[in-house]
């Protein structure tokens, strides 16, 4: 490709969209199912119950220390099949690129991307490009669309939860929300924090046997504490929490300290939380510290029937309530 | 002098409605007592809220009884003749006292707390008495209500002393009309009564006295023990001991806030004791003597034989005399003051069960003295201070709450009020009646909002009102906006400083057009900042706002409410001037100059703050308000500063720069002294050139003074003697607190003036 930006003919049909897409796209993403020239991907029959998910990918900057967009698109849909219970397969991608994006820059991310897809083993199958004009896109937009096959001895629903169930979290949260935090305000680097972006596969992989394993999910926008809330609001059910118990990277309680962040509310993107009985949550706990990406789990709190809400028991005995994210959150303290 | 010669005159017979203070005060045995020594025939009756007479006799008689019935009533009933309708004679032979009507619908009335009567405690101390040295005394004076009363009509059955069937001897003055005991609900005795329990570690001792013993050799040992009182319990060591006051800051944690003690009442007004520990004015005299006995904020002396961890960097200490007949006993075997602090994790409502303060306080407690009397629901010690020699509650609790009020209007709803965050507390109105809970506690934890929650529908069912609209704060992320939003019921918001506003004219009147002052921390403001220094001109339901401060970005928002330091970068950031944060500085500096999360405030209370961090004193603060209170306690009223700099913006505010004054905080010839001196004087000097150039504009208005920061002394008599100087005719609110505390009223005062709009 001759050009160093993306101008608005990559994205009008011709040569420059199609060297677009056979030079940066196909290049990374080749696989035996992936015909550029076909409108639709002829997928081999599956055996098995399908599942399917989408998601968009809007994260300012582009790139952020342990991750980007491109690793993000992947991880984020194959979270969500993952934590459904469901083994990934194949993924669509579209991309939204601004006019004026560097092409060095795409490429990047394009790679990143690919190198995730092979960690995850799935497959780009079919995509789509467009080119915005300048100002009106975040530089690039990504959204891919997932299709699973679910893990046929597991049906994981939060209908399933119990009073008494434990719950259980792969590892310190926080890491994302605040490492892209402080690369968006462009804060000197701090070589002590960065994204945990990655897929979650291994983690809920290592869950296939628990049986008494009722629910997971990936805590990412809203953080730990809106997964909390969303359970509580779906069953009608309390959560205690114990402070102590939750892991949280030294690094980002000083960052959160000292700007006013509530790590608990800060996006993770490599991390599952899961409920899981009483009786087999030891089991569980055993099997996530046994894999790298579990080494520092921790069951961080029970399920209660009363009183109904996500309480936070802090390393004082104080209960803290914590409330559905606000949309701004403002001082309280008078 | 009457004639005794005159004929009587023909009996005729009245039936008289009495409201007000009538019920767990002994009215109806002291009506039984004057009819009998009037002669009057007839009968009284409790009905829910107030007591219904019907009494025949000659003219003249029926006048004295109604003469003594309305001015020579118990100590504690607060009696109002509400009807009186002459009607046809029955006949009847005595007088008696009748069941009551518990069907019957009338304005009820749930009374407070109260202390020991002298008569109770005579017998308290009298060793041949039944109740000798008895934990639980108490008779239709005395006692507790509110923390133990589950239902009206207050009668024994609707008690937490529903548990404890009366003995024979009990029995008898429970139902002796002419006994200090007829129906006194709570009556017991040690046959019959609650008992003292004493747990350490796995040891339980039964038994009031055994109870005592053990109690009083671990306070002896320096141990802290925690003690159930009448609404809660009280974490107690003794006060004179310095390490185990330590002790107590360092378990539980809490650092630095001022602890209070408790002395036993000695010399002739009973404040011997504390008097050599401070100086007593009049009216802080009367005030520790009231029969609710309040924690009463004190001028410390000067090495007394109080621990120095009391009142750390504070010239004032809480004090207050025993109210429970188990304090009394405890104070006098003790011989010596103890720390008695409300048992608590910080900011939670006071600790009231058993089992519950054995979970959660036994990383401080050494010891528990537990009695089995249950306590319906907490209620915090009140606490006052002395300003411009007029009492000024700073917090309601047991002694005064339910605190009733009277609104200058009536409502055309039952109003629920939710209050605030911080300091929570409840209103509940409805005609023009205005009631309003204790103290609650900082709503962000669990067990403030499992009380807020009973709180709420205890004070429905016992005044047997159901909320119709609940007014709640404007702020979006108060859990009181959002447990108001979730209610049910239809929901009007009120915004902070128009509700602290509108406590001025629910105290002193309507008629007049208002300028309030509303200084305090922060607080949600119609322009979606933060307020807090703000001034507010008009009327309940309709303020304008004509004045405040010069606008600033606290860094790390919320953080900024417990760190001083932040709001002192936030001014020297702006103003161009170098602040070194005290860690992690280029991360927070960097955050500041982008905005991120730096909501724009002019509270105040932040510049308070600000100063205490400038001078040195408190960076970060380890409770609410340590900056801003350490910073009164080392300065001195000095004539004048001079007053910031006033600017009218382009919207009309009269807006206060605070740069002028960041030189003074900064200067080192100066001592800390001298510059904490200087910005009080400057602050009081600022509003009243306000209130000056806005008299100039708006004509005369009275001025009110309401916020949190007006509980600083030092900055209200200033306040209140150079506007008095300047002409104006100025308040500061006596009957509620001027804190947060106040706030549940004003909201009310706003739906009920917005209604008449």
């Amino acid at each position: 490709m001759q050009h160093t930006h993306i101008s608005l003919a990559h994205g009008n049909g011709g040569r420059f969209m199609r060297e677009l897409i056979t030079e940066l796209f196909a290049r990374y993403l080749a696989n035996p199912l992936l015909n550029t020239r076909t409108d639709a991907a002829a997928l081999p029959e599956l055996e098995g119950e399908l599942m399917m998910t989408t998601d968009g990918f809007t994260v300012q900057p582009l790139e952020f220390p342990g991750g980007d967009i491109g690793a993000l698109a992947i991880h984020g849909t194959v979270n969500d099949l993952a934590v459904a219970g469901a083994d990934p397969l194949y993924l669509s991608l579209n991309a939204f690129i601004e006019e004026g994006l560097e092409i060095a820059q795409l490429e990047r991310i394009i790679q990143s991307l690919a190198t995730a897809a092979e960690h995850a083993g799935v497959k780009i199958v079919t995509g789509d490009t467009k080119v915005v004009r300048r100002g009106e896109g975040g530089g690039v937009y990504l959204a891919t669309t997932g299709v699973g096959v679910k893990y046929p001895q597991q049906d994981l629903s939060m209908e399933h939860i119990q009073t008494g169930d434990c719950v259980i979290v792969s590892g310190p949260v926080g890491d994302h929300g605040t490492a892209v935090m402080l690369a968006r305000e462009q804060f000197g680097m701090r070589g002590d924090l960065q994204s945990d972006a990655a897929t979650v596969l291994p983690l809920t992989r290592a869950l296939r046997d628990i049986t008494g394993l009722r629910f997971m999910r990936d805590p990412t926008r809203g953080g730990l504490a809106s997964v909390m809330q969303e359970i509580h609001q779906a069953t009608g059910l309390g959560l205690r929490l114990w402070q102590k118990y939750i892991p949280i990277r030294e690094p980002v309680t000083a960052v959160c300290e000292m700007l006013g962040y509530d790590p608990l509310y800060l996006a993770c993107e490599g991390r599952v939380v899961a409920v899981v009985s009483e009786e087999d949550a030891g089991k569980a706990l055993a099997l996530w510290q046994q894999i790298p990406e579990g080494v520092d789990a921790a069951v961080i709190g029970i399920i209660t029937e009363s009183p109904q809400r996500v309480i936070l028991e802090t390393p004082l005995g104080g209960e803290r309530i914590l409330e559905e994210l606000e949309d701004d959150p403002l001082p309280r303290i008078c | 002098m009457q004639n005794p010669n005159r004929p009587l005159s023909p009996c005729e017979a009245r039936r008289l409605t009495i409201t007000g203070q009538v019920q767990g005060v002994g009215f109806r045995p002291f009506v039984y007592r004057i009819a009998h020594q009037h002669h009057i025939n007839g009968w009284v009756q409790n009905r829910r809220g107030e007591v219904l007479i019907f009494a025949e006799a000659p003219t003249e008689q029926l006048d004295r009884f109604l003469y003594s019935l309305l001015h020579e009533a118990p100590p504690l009933a607060k009696p109002v003749l509400a009807k009186s309708i002459a009607t046809d004679t029955e006949d009847l032979e005595t007088f008696m006292i009748k069941a009551s009507d518990a069907n019957s619908v009338a304005a009820v009335h749930v009374p407070p707390d109260y202390y020991t009567c002298p008569d109770c405690l005579s017998e308290l101390h009298d060793s041949k008495d039944r109740r000798y040295r008895y934990p639980f005394i108490n008779c239709t004076q005395c006692g507790p209500r509110y923390t133990l009363i589950k239902q009206l009509p207050y009668d024994r059955p609707n008690t937490s002393m529903v548990a404890f069937p009366l003995c024979p001897a009990c029995q008898q003055e429970y139902q002796d009309p002419l006994d200090r005991r007829f129906h006194a609900e709570p009556i017991a005795c040690p046959k019959c009564g609650p008992q003292l329990q004493y747990v350490e570690h796995d040891q339980i001792i039964n038994g009031n006295e055994t109870a005592l013993t053990q109690t009083l050799t671990a306070l002896e040992d320096g141990r802290i023990i925690a003690v159930k009182g009448i609404g809660g319990y009280h974490l107690m060591c003794d006060a004179g001991n310095e390490q185990a006051v330590q002790q107590l800051r360092d378990c539980k944690p809490r650092p630095d806030k001022p602890l209070a003690v408790m002395f036993s009442p000695r010399g002739e007004d009973g404040l011997a004791a504390i008097r050599e520990v401070a100086n007593l004015s009049e009216t802080q005299s009367s005030l520790l003597s009231d029969p609710a006995r309040p924690i009463v904020l004190v001028d410390k002396k000067p090495d007394t034989l109080l621990a120095n961890a009391i009142a750390p960097g504070l010239n004032q200490l809480g004090v207050f005399l025993p109210y429970s007949p188990l304090h009394h006993v405890l104070l006098a075997d003790f011989g010596k003051p103890l720390v008695a602090t409300s048992a608590n994790i910080s900011g939670e409502p006071v600790l009231t069960d058993n089992r519950d303060v054995e979970q959660r306080l036994s990383q401080v407690a050494n010891a528990y003295l537990h009695h089995n009397r249950p306590i319906v629901r907490p209620a915090d010690d009140s606490v006052y201070r002395v300003i411009a020699e007029t009492p000024r509650p700073m917090r309601y609790g047991r002694g005064y709450a339910p605190l009733e009020l009277t609104l200058p209007l009536q409502l055309d709803k039952v109003v629920l009020a939710t209050g605030g965050q911080m300091k929570n507390t409840i209103a509940l109105a409805w005609n023009n009646r205005l009631v309003i809970s204790p103290h609650i506690g900082d709503l962000d934890s669990a067990r403030s909002l499992s009380v807020f929650e009973q709180v709420i529908a205890d004070l429905q069912q016992l005044y047997e009102v159901q909320a119709e609209v609940v007014v709640a704060d404007a702020h979006p992320g108060y859990t009181s906006r959002r447990w108001a939003e979730q209610s049910g019921i239809p929901l009007i918001t009120v915004f902070h400083h128009h509700a602290h506003a509108a406590t001025l004219p629910l105290e002193y009147g309507i008629e007049q057009p208002w300028l309030v002052f509303t200084w305090d921390g922060v607080g949600y403001g119609e322009d979606k900042t933060l307020w807090g220094g703000e001034a507010l001109y008009g009327q309940a339901g309709n303020w304008q706002r004509v004045a405040s401060f010069e606008p600033f970005a606290l860094p790390g928002g919320d953080k900024a409410g417990r760190e001083p330091w932040r709001s002192a970068a936030a001014l020297c950031w702006q103003a161009g001037l170098d602040y070194r944060a005290p860690r992690e500085h280029e991360l927070i500096y960097n955050a500041w100059q982008k905005h991120l999360n730096c909501p724009t405030t002019t509270a105040a209370g932040r510049l308070f703050d600000a100063a205490a961090a400038l001078i040195g004193l408190v960076t970060d603060a380890s409770f609410e308000g340590q900056g801003p209170m350490w910073l009164e306690a080392i300065a001195s009223p000095i004539p004048d500063h001079g007053p910031l700099p006033l600017q009218q913006d382009n919207d009309g505010i009269l807006r206060a720069d605070w740069t002028a004054i960041l030189n003074v905080l900064q200067d080192s010839r100066l001592d800390a002294a001298e510059r904490a001196s200087r910005f009080h004087a400057s602050m009081a000097a600022t509003l009243v050139a306000k209130a000056e150039r806005l008299r100039e504009q708006l004509g005369d208005f009275r001025i009110g003074l309401s916020g949190g920061v007006f509980q600083n002394k030092l900055l209200s008599e200033q306040v209140l003697v150079l506007l008095e100087q300047a002409g104006f005719d100025v308040y500061l609110p006596k009957t509620l607190p001027c804190n947060d505390g106040g706030l549940c009223a004003g909201q009310v005062m706003e739906y009920a003036l917005q209604q008449h709009l």
